[in-house]
């Protein structure tokens, strides 16, 4: 089990550092306009090809890369309908706060959790090692974070149901 | 002019098919005699197809092959450094299935061969749009 983890990771972390060769690129159609171009899509010279990375039917990972911008999308293990429900309002919590985090999007992509932008601009202003650090030690900590959130709601309801039940 | 064009099309996917077939045969034989490094060498052979029946015919062919490797770092020693593109496309083939068995091999193989083969190859598997698998 923590093996396949650490491949999952590795192979992550890898992809990022291959597919993190980002560049300014200003906008083709519209004079004076930069957009990300991996959002807008409208050349697919532009574009390299999408790799979907799953460690099983549960988690995958969605790396898009362009010219200048890399999207990165994830699918978090989900177990039952406890895990579901912290899981959509923790992200919810983290993308609602994206401006904080620079390079997070503000809604997942369609399909996944919670996705990340990185552009040109963020790797010249941060270190690209760390960036990628960064999104790895991510994916390490939201598992621990749910289940550390799954555990004190089940210590929380147990200790409320005992003392509810004390009055019978 | 034109349907001749696409019956001659269409003779080239049947021709295709049968091909792949005949390497999905000598995979299979050549596995059952345990000599997975063959069946890699065949089975990562020839140009990848450009229609899309055969691209998951072939893909099926590769990943039998893929999936009797036991002793990745042997199989990535022995094989030539010009089939390490080729089948780092077909990991990431691999990784995107979804399925667990396939995953996990795929996992390994995927470090092993970055480890060979380093960036340069994730990349060219990332930037090829042309020959994709």
């Amino acid at each position: 089990m923590a093996s396949t983890l650490r491949l999952y990771l590795t192979c992550i972390r890898n992809t990022l550092e291959a597919a993190m060769c980002l560049q300014n690129f200003p906008c083709q159609e519209v004079e004076r306009h930069n957009k990300p171009e991996v959002e807008l899509k409208t050349s697919p010279e532009l574009l390299l090809n999408p790799v979907l990375i799953c460690r099983n039917e549960a988690e995958k990972c969605l790396i898009e890369t362009s010219i200048n911008s890399l999207r990165i999308s994830l699918k978090v293990k989900q177990a039952d309908e406890l895990e579901n429900i912290l899981a959509k309002k923790f992200l919810r919590f983290l993308s609602m706060r994206a401006e904080a985090f620079q390079v997070l999007r503000r809604k997942p992509v369609q399909g996944y959790d919670i996705s990340f932008l990185i552009t040109n601009y963020h790797c010249e202003e941060l270190q690209k090692q760390k960036l990628i650090d960064f999104i790895v030690q991510f994916m390490e900590d939201i598992d621990k974070e749910i289940s550390e959130l799954k555990m004190s709601v089940s210590t929380r309801g147990r200790l409320v149901a005992t003392e509810f039940l004390k009055q019978f | 002019m034109a349907e001749a064009e696409k019956s001659m099309g269409s003779d080239n996917v049947e021709d295709i098919l049968t091909k792949i077939e005949n390497k999905s045969l000598k995979i299979e034989s050549l596995i059952k005699q345990y000599k997975p490094i063959e069946a890699i060498k065949t089975a990562l052979e020839g140009y990848p197809p450009q229609d899309e029946r055969c691209k998951f015919a072939n893909w099926i062919v590769v990943r039998k092959a893929l999936m009797a490797i036991k002793d990745v770092e042997g199989i990535l020693r022995s094989l030539n450094p010009q089939y390490y593109d080729i089948l780092m496309k077909y990991v990431y083939r691999g990784l995107s299935t979804g399925d667990r068995t396939t995953c996990d091999q795929c996992l390994k193989i995927h470090e092993k061969l970055t480890e060979k083969a380093g960036f340069g190859c994730i990349l060219r598997s990332l930037a090829d749009t042309v020959n994709t698998v």
